[in-house]
């Protein structure tokens, strides 16, 4: 070869080079028009919007054990999904509402078994046309039931059969009371699927472009977007939006220059100290949503089967040492939460809650005196309580890196300190610590969210004995401030199967009152939602704890 | 040349193969790819899980496994998104490309140009002013310098000339709704440039520091001596030879870099290689881990070698033995 043949190849290959990645650049973007129609509302039609989204799924299989990412849910399964009831804001609190796959509210037989029927309306239909049916609640079942790969059998585990003899009427039988029917079953997290066009919910990993909710995906590029369309065939009001972007920015910082910059329209941040300081600062062109009704419940949890959190007397007077109420203020201030809650059921649960059980642990040094007193401890001269040469000194553990939840400690460790207390900080990386120390109790005092998967309470999960982490259990449940009380066994336990709902949230009202006085957990804030979007966006922005911020986007439109 | 090669290549299988065992079992002795699955209130979904994923075996039965289908081309599943992690690794090794090639395409004319006329014009204004702004770029933590280019090159113009949208993008490689080149290049400008302020930073430091060595050497005073033109001195005679150490450099910096640009795709929202490995260890995804490691080390590794190659091809003097 000579020195110019050699000279053109390398020249060739460059160029060959530069124009791949230039036809790189111009590769399909897929930009495909579906105008909506049937609308009624004065919102603008057509038009695309960009959502920044933190967080993306690991797969669209919602039931699979890949699923359980609240974000993709929100985004993509929430509004492609069918489902039975919806959580809805009813006044001042939320409630479960029959959606328009039903002609009504389902009938519910308490005795001799459990038996929900539910009438399907017969214009819904999946997006190629087929009707919604009683073989698709029955194949819903059966996957979650007896599939492989499952992330949560919860509910669908306790249901005996599903007639699916009527294909408008599926009635299901259940093989012992199952309380939370409403909103765990047929909808949930998990949604309908289509048992005409799915063999196994596996085969939804990679996402799917049939829909029974508004909108129906046009493609998702992992790790960059996912896009909806809208779902020409949906029975309901079709979106006015031409096409929906959930553009993937994982980083908090880039996420508000981005919002800022206008790159996207709306983003739903979580709520760290920098988001809050932003938006104390001010977003021209945003309007901000906040809401402390959520299904979020920040709180300190003790060990209860570790010194000295053993000792209930220690617990109390650890309660009786905070200032909760200054801490929030410090944390939320900026988007108007300053009350510490009072309760362990989750905020948007009010009618269940107790919501002042723990109104009684406030700053109060005498009562931090005599708990300790009552299990022999006494002050020392440095101002430290101490018991047979031991001072009273804990660590306390929660994510690293987590900047709300180091500034909540520093607080923490201050209070604890002019009260007698030496609080130690020893944070985990959130793999360590919610894989392996919290499920096998190595930790004294750890801070950290309890974050409600429906509209139901599940305190039973979280403070009954059955659901202590062990090594005979595999160190499985979530119980794990080890509390071992049979009065909340009781009463918890009773909430998950009491199917009169009046009764069932005066029984876990007694249940937050019985903890309070156990005091295995201090409650300290709902973790409020921000929602941050355009002026732009015009329509029926609402947040929604379950079904996430986006639900009612097929009401939005954008101004020009 | 090629006998050479071949043995480089086979030496690289024992060390692809230990490094590959050393961080399969550090994934699993400290990452637990169920840990996710304990928010469920399914009290079983973490053994099914383990039972599924195999973690009940022993580490080395696991990574057996795990071996044994990667060398027969199957690279197994990703445990936190059950995709094949081939289509993974592919996805994001072409998202780290672009911004590599880019990147080492324009870090490499600038770090030239000005190592060179740094040289040439030694202790000038120029030259001062020129090493100070290298070890202003060497300083520079990516992760700040990159979200200072945003809020100066995109977010601020924005607001200040009333734009409907910002100049330059910072979200991903491209929009959904604008294709072509342009897009692509708006989206392009800040990733690269918060990769190559570092590399230019550091390549003209040593294209400098070799163009001195180059111009003091006997050969280019028997030149000037001779009365050939001073450009052609510069450029036919110290030029050439300067440039071997850098394009060693050069070579074994490529290499890492396909590890993927961690803080760079992270600010820009780019699902490159960087993320990946981050993303997956944080779930403690062993096979997308190892295969990451894998295609990482074979990375370096072939970059050293065609770094001794090209050492050779442009240096004729040495010999490989």
């Amino acid at each position: 070869m000579t020195l110019p043949d050699r000279r053109r190849r390398w020249h060739l290959a460059t160029l060959v080079l530069v124009l791949s990645l230039v036809a790189a650049g111009c590769g399909d973007g897929g930009d495909k028009k579906n105008v909506a129609t049937d609308v009624a509302e004065d919102a603008p039609r057509g038009g695309t919007l960009v959502i920044g989204a933190e967080q993306e799924g690991k797969c669209a299989d919602w039931m699979g054990s890949c699923g359980g990412a609240s974000w993709m849910f929100w985004t993509y399964g929430a509004l492609t999904m069918p489902r039975a009831y919806s959580v809805e804001k009813a006044g001042n609190t939320f409630e479960a509402k029959p959606t328009s796959l039903l002609t009504g509210p389902a009938t519910l037989v308490t005795s001799p078994k459990q038996v929900v029927t539910y009438n399907i309306n017969p214009q819904a239909k999946w997006s190629d046309n087929t009707p919604i049916t009683s073989k698709d609640f029955k194949f819903t079942w059966e996957q979650v039931a007896k599939g492989d790969k499952i992330y949560d059998r919860t509910g669908y585990d306790k249901i005996d059969s599903v007639d699916d003899s009527k294909p408008n009427v599926a009635v299901v039988t259940f093989k012992e009371p199952y309380a939370d029917w409403r909103t765990t079953l047929f909808g949930g997290s998990f949604g309908i699927y289509p048992a005409h066009l799915v063999k196994d919910h596996s085969e939804l990993t990679d996402g799917y472009n049939w829909s029974g909710g508004p909108w129906k995906l046009d493609h998702w590029t992992r790790g960059t977007e996912w896009v909806l369309v809208p779902n020409t065939n949906y029975w309901g009001e079709k979106p006015k939006l031409d096409k929906v972007v959930f553009k993937l920015i994982t980083d908090t910082s880039a996420e508000f220059q981005a919002f800022k910059g206008g790159e996207v329209q709306a983003i739903y941040p979580q709520p760290q100290l920098d988001a809050v300081d932003q938006i104390s600062a001010g977003l021209p062109g945003a309007k901000a949503q906040y809401t402390d009704q959520t299904g979020n419940s920040e709180a300190f949890s003790m060990n209860t089967s570790r010194p000295p959190f053993d000792d209930i007397n220690f617990r109390t007077a650890v309660a009786y040492s905070i200032d909760r109420d200054v801490i929030v203020n410090r944390l939320f201030s900026g988007v108007g939460v300053t009350k510490a809650i009072q309760t362990p059921t989750a905020a948007i649960l009010s009618p269940f809650a107790s919501t002042s059980a723990f109104a009684k642990y406030k700053k109060d040094m005498g009562k931090v005196n005599e708990a300790m007193g009552k299990s022999g401890w006494t002050k020392g001269s440095d101002g430290i309580w101490e018991k047979g040469g031991a001072k009273a000194t804990f660590s306390i553990k929660s994510t690293v890196g987590n900047k709300r939840r180091e500034l909540t400690e520093q607080i923490l460790q201050q209070e604890l300190k002019t009260a007698g207390f030496n609080l130690t900080i020893d944070n985990q990386r959130a793999g360590d610590l919610f894989g392996d120390q919290l499920p096998k109790g190595d930790f004294q005092m750890a801070l950290y969210a309890n974050v409600l998967t429906s509209f139901y309470p599940s305190n039973c999960n979280l403070y009954c004995s059955k659901n202590i982490p062990t090594e005979a259990n595999g160190f499985s449940g979530n119980n794990y401030t080890r509390t071992r009380v049979p009065e909340l066994d009781s009463l918890y336990g009773k909430v998950e199967s009491e199917l009169n709902e009046a009764e069932a949230q005066a029984t876990n009202k007694k249940g937050d009152d019985a903890l309070a006085n156990h005091v295995s957990v201090l409650p300290l804030d709902p973790l409020p939602n921000i929602l941050l979007t355009s002026t732009k966006i015009v329509g029926p922005v609402a947040d929604n704890p379950i079904q996430g911020p986006f639900w009612t986007m097929w009401g939005w439109g954008l101004n020009k | 040349m090629l006998s050479y090669v071949a043995r480089r290549i086979l030496f690289s299988i024992p060390v692809l193969l230990i490094a590959s065992f050393l961080l399969f079992t550090a994934v699993r002795a400290t990452f637990d790819p169920t840990a996710r699955l304990r928010a469920s209130r399914d009290p079983e979904a973490v053994q099914r899980a383990r039972a599924e994923l195999g973690l009940d075996k022993p580490v080395v039965a696991q990574y057996q496994d795990w071996l044994s289908g990667f060398v027969r081309g199957d690279w197994g599943e990703s445990s936190s998104t059950q995709e094949r992690v081939l289509p993974v690794i592919r996805r994001a090794a072409w998202h780290t490309f672009q911004l590599v090639v880019w990147g080492v395409l324009i870090s490499a004319i600038l770090a030239v140009a000005v190592g060179v006329f740094s040289a040439v014009r030694q202790y000038s204004i120029a030259d001062h002013a020129l090493t100070g702004m290298s070890f202003l770029g060497l300083a520079m933590p990516p992760f700040w310098f990159g979200l200072i280019a945003i809020q100066f090159l995109a977010v601020y113009p924005r607001d200040w000339f009333g734009l409907t949208q910002t100049p330059l993008f910072f979200v991903g490689l491209r929009s959904s709704t604008n294709v072509g080149f342009g897009d692509y290049a708006r989206h392009l400008v800040l990733p690269v440039l918060t990769l190559t302020v570092q590399i230019i930073a550091s390549w003209s430091r040593y294209q400098r520091s070799s163009m001195l060595d180059a111009l003091s050497g006997d050969y280019v005073r028997t030149a000037r001596a001779k009365g050939v033109p001073r450009r052609r001195v510069i450029f036919k005679h110290a030029f050439r030879n300067a440039l071997i150490p850098l394009v060693t450099v050069m070579a074994l910096d490529i290499g890492a870099l396909a590890g993927g640009l961690v803080v760079t795709e992270q600010i820009f929202s780019i699902p490159g290689m960087g993320r990946l490995f981050v993303d997956s260890l944080l779930e403690g995804d062993a096979n997308v881990l190892v295969a990451w490691t894998v295609v990482t080390a074979t990375s370096v590794i072939a970059f050293n070698l065609l770094a001794d190659v090209l050492y050779r091809l442009l240096d004729p003097r040495i010999r490989f033995s």
